[in-house]
């Protein structure tokens, strides 16, 4: 039996806002004279950010009383927002600039990032706090004793395909926390867990979207950097939240990215070509013309809002950032907000390891931040959406115009979890999206060279961590959905051929699509080795 | 008994591109990494602290960021890390690299040669497997290459297997030895967290050109006599013929057997 570990506070998940509540509670502690507590922060990513993944153009007003002036001097970033335009893209040809947008949807001047290194550079500031970072370590479950959550487990390692010690066998660690910070992104495990069991779920079941993203780069001379586009319409229905973007990052590297809602109805969907087909038309065409694909990645967006939002506290512990499902849902902007928790975690969790308690004023003290109230005020934005693109553009207009006001009722809509909802295969629907497919260039690789380029790897000699609840199911589910999980994987690991399903762990991007979009509800998705998965540098 | 491994950090090149115009490694967004064949070192070494409580020192001679690499094998179980840094050491080739770090290896001991010192076969980034014999020569200590099974006794009485071209020679001898490690030799073990933890407090040894006291003409790029010319990428080779036998797979078999009975590769 190996030592037991002991830390005041264990931050579960090293991205924005689990860096951000490390660094908030050694800078708050100091500031108030106090010694700065034990914290220890952990990540299933092998080294700092290479599981995280966004846009990304940054509200800066998330740094503001988390980093110094030179600190966000200092980000890493090459450019910042110049230029930027909202475009709605009618078919492959067409698109129309919007003439006039809500100014809060403006970023001009914000810097334009990539996410992992920004989380590397705030791992850097956590660092030199005295904050313990260990990546390559999954936490695969909490620890609950007489109501209350005092810790949590590490993954085993080096477990063969069946299950089996090999020679290299590391057994799971045991950490003891006063305070236990869940901090593990969009549709973390450990999170659903805990609000599925506890019963801390918000109004409305979380909705999401996979957001895939490509870093491109582009002949010097041919771009603007800082010139950023969003888009919505084609290659998205109608009735579908989906949109892009296209973000000049510097003069020769371009983030092109499509995100789609996950409760779109139609099976025959799929999102990665629908990415493809984004990046053909002419709208993105010109920004990236002679360009070359070199990272790749994806991963879920909470997009509910608001209303999706589940309590944020459980005794002993305390969820922050993405996982409590903190985004602005009219922008799809989170980064912010995410640090704005994490810095009001740091109040909390330091009022409670001083006193016994004040870890259940967090939700409240969440509640003052500017991000909180953003989310307010677009509350019924993506509900309205579900109604399609029409109808959720004016209600984001009319929101924006009445400080959220109108419409003041809760909008039906999004009432149900992504699974549900999803239309019977249809076979002419799908002939039909096959016949239309973008021709391959180095702008245009296929879904298993992307796969390659996100780096994601995985020890082939362990149990599958992709497991599937009843394989009888996916006969039926292919039978009436044709196996959807073959299209909304981003990264090509499911394969269902003749009643056997093959599931290519190793290509998996940790992007939780199929745990929320499988009609069936047929899948776990469980943590593999502590170590494994994509390998950003770049996302 | 007293084991040094020598470790190096390299950029992953799993994920590696080359710069078309200098034909340079693009180290942006490369991640650094224990040389992989260190690994396989790293684990023989802690497998003799394991049986017989030998005291391992890990070096690693490089910039400060190198660090990383140390505590990792601090974490696995090393009981001290030496780094050997200086901007003095710039430059050095493999002939440079082996005094340098034979002079770190004894400053490290005390003025004494280890028992045993152990490296990976060769570095992924350069390749040229020279460090570990080099140092092998300046410690004028017998080598043993390629060891891919290492049995080792108390009294330090060795047997290796090690991987030849013409097959496996099996070597005995007496430590002190130098030995490089292929990858069949283990499988390296992960830290434990608390291995970690552990080894983020650590200390560290850094040694410089006048610790180790090193002949300043000997060490880096005055040391080396290695000139490097130019630096090109090996010619692309053209990709081989495909058979799509995803179809029908006796038909793919069939064509690769005609393709090979071609060549007259089989009859």
């Amino acid at each position: 039996m190996s030592e037991v570990i002991k830390t005041d506070v264990l931050v579960i998940g090293a991205g924005p806002s689990g860096l951000a509540t490390a660094i908030s509670i050694a800078r708050k502690a100091k500031a108030a004279g106090d010694e700065v507590p034990r914290v220890v922060v952990l990540d299933k990513g092998r080294s700092l950010g290479s599981h995280v993944l966004s846009g990304a153009i940054v509200d800066p007003s998330g740094f503001t009383g988390l980093l110094t002036d030179e600190e966000i001097e200092k980000i890493p970033c090459d450019a910042k927002c110049v230029k930027e335009s909202f475009r709605f893209i009618s078919s492959e040809k067409k698109s129309s600039k919007i003439p006039w947008v809500p100014p809060m949807m403006s970023s001009e001047g914000y810097p334009i990032v990539s996410l992992t290194k920004l989380v590397a550079y705030l791992g850097g500031i956590a660092s030199k706090e005295g904050i313990e970072i260990y990546t390559g370590y999954a936490v695969t479950s909490l620890i609950e004793e007489d109501g209350r959550i005092v810790g949590a487990r590490t993954g085993e390692k080096g477990l063969d395909k069946d299950g089996k010690k090999k020679s290299n066998y590391l057994p799971s660690e045991e950490i003891r926390a006063k305070v236990v910070v869940l901090a593990e992104g969009g549709a973390g495990i450990l999170t659903e867990k805990l609000i599925n069991e506890k019963n801390l779920k918000g109004v409305r079941p979380q909705t999401y979207a996979v957001g895939i993203k490509e870093l491109i780069d582009v002949p010097a001379g041919t771009q603007t950097a800082g010139e950023t586009m969003h888009t919505f319409g084609y290659p998205s229905d109608m009735g579908t939240y989906g949109g892009g973007f296209v973000y000049h990052v510097s003069e020769t590297q371009v983030m092109v990215g499509y995100v789609y809602a996950l409760d779109y109805r139609k099976a025959e969907k799929d999102p990665y070509r629908m990415f493809r087909q984004f990046k053909a038309t002419a709208a993105v065409a010109s920004h990236i013309k002679d360009g070359k694909s070199v990272a790749y990645g994806a991963k879920v967006i909470p997009e509910g809002g608001y209303y999706a939002v589940p309590k944020t506290y459980y005794p002993g512990c305390i969820i922050v950032g993405d996982g409590a499902g903190l985004l602005d849902s009219l922008r799809i902007k989170g980064v912010h907000i995410s640090l704005q928790s994490g810095q009001a975690a740091a109040t909390a969790i330091l009022a409670e390891l001083k006193d016994g308690k004040g870890l259940e004023t967090y939700p409240e003290l969440l509640k003052q931040t500017s991000g909180w109230k953003e989310m307010k005020r677009v509350r019924n934005v993506r509900a309205s959406f579900s109604k399609g693109m029409p109808v959720g553009i004016m209600a984001a207009g009319l929101a924006w115009m009445t400080f959220g006001a109108f419409p003041f009722w809760r909008v039906g809509g999004c009432d149900e979890p992504d699974h549900e909802g999803l239309k019977k295969f249809d076979e002419n629907a799908y002939k039909k999206e096959m016949a239309s497919d973008v021709e391959a260039s180095p702008v245009q690789p296929d879904r298993l060279t992307d796969v390659f380029m996100s780096g994601t790897n995985h020890e082939e000699n362990q149990p599958c961590h992709i497991k599937i609840k009843n394989i009888s199911k996916c006969a039926e589910c292919k039978e009436k959905y044709g196996a959807p999980c073959m299209r909304f994987c981003p990264a090509e690991a499911y394969r269902y051929e003749e009643g056997n399903m093959q599931i290519d762990f190793s290509n998996c991007l940790h992007c939780k699509t199929c745990r929320i979009k499988c009609p069936m509800e047929n899948i776990e998705w469980t943590f593999p080795q502590g170590g494994d998965g994509p390998r950003y540098t770049r996302m | 008994m007293h084991v040094v491994v020598c470790i190096k950090q390299v950029p992953d090149t799993t994920n590696v591109r080359i710069n078309p115009k200098t034909n340079t490694l693009m180290r942006e967004g490369v991640e650094s990494i224990i040389n992989p064949f260190d690994e396989y070192a790293l684990e023989e070494g802690l497998k003799v602290k394991d049986s017989l409580g030998a005291r391992l020192t890990v070096v690693t001679m490089g910039p400060p960021q190198a660090t990383v690499i140390l505590r990792e094998a601090l974490a696995r179980g090393a009981d001290d890390a030496v780094l050997v840094s200086s901007r003095a050491f710039g430059g050095a080739d493999t002939l440079a690299t082996s005094y340098t770090i034979s002079m770190a290896i004894r400053k490290a001991c005390g003025g004494k040669t280890p028992d045993l010192v152990l490296f990976g076969k060769q570095a992924i980034d350069g390749d040229t497997a020279q460090v570990g014999p080099g140092v092998s020569e300046f410690l004028d200590v017998p080598l043993v290459t390629y060891v891919q099974a290492l049995r080792l006794t108390a009294d330090g009485a060795y047997e290796v297997d090690s991987q030849m071209d013409d097959g496996l020679h099996v070597v005995q001898g007496k430590l002190p030895a130098v030995m490089t490690v292929v990858k069949e030799a283990s499988t390296p073990r992960f830290a434990s967290l608390a291995g970690w933890m552990k080894a983020a407090k650590a200390p560290i040894t850094v040694l410089d050109e006048k610790a180790i006291e090193a002949d300043p003409i000997r060490i880096g790029l005055k040391g080396s006599p290695t000139k490097v010319v130019t630096i090109f990428p090996p010619p692309v080779k053209g990709g081989g013929e495909k058979v799509d036998a995803r179809e029908n797979a006796a038909d793919g078999v069939k064509a690769i057997v005609e393709f090979l009975e071609k060549k007259g590769l089989v009859k």
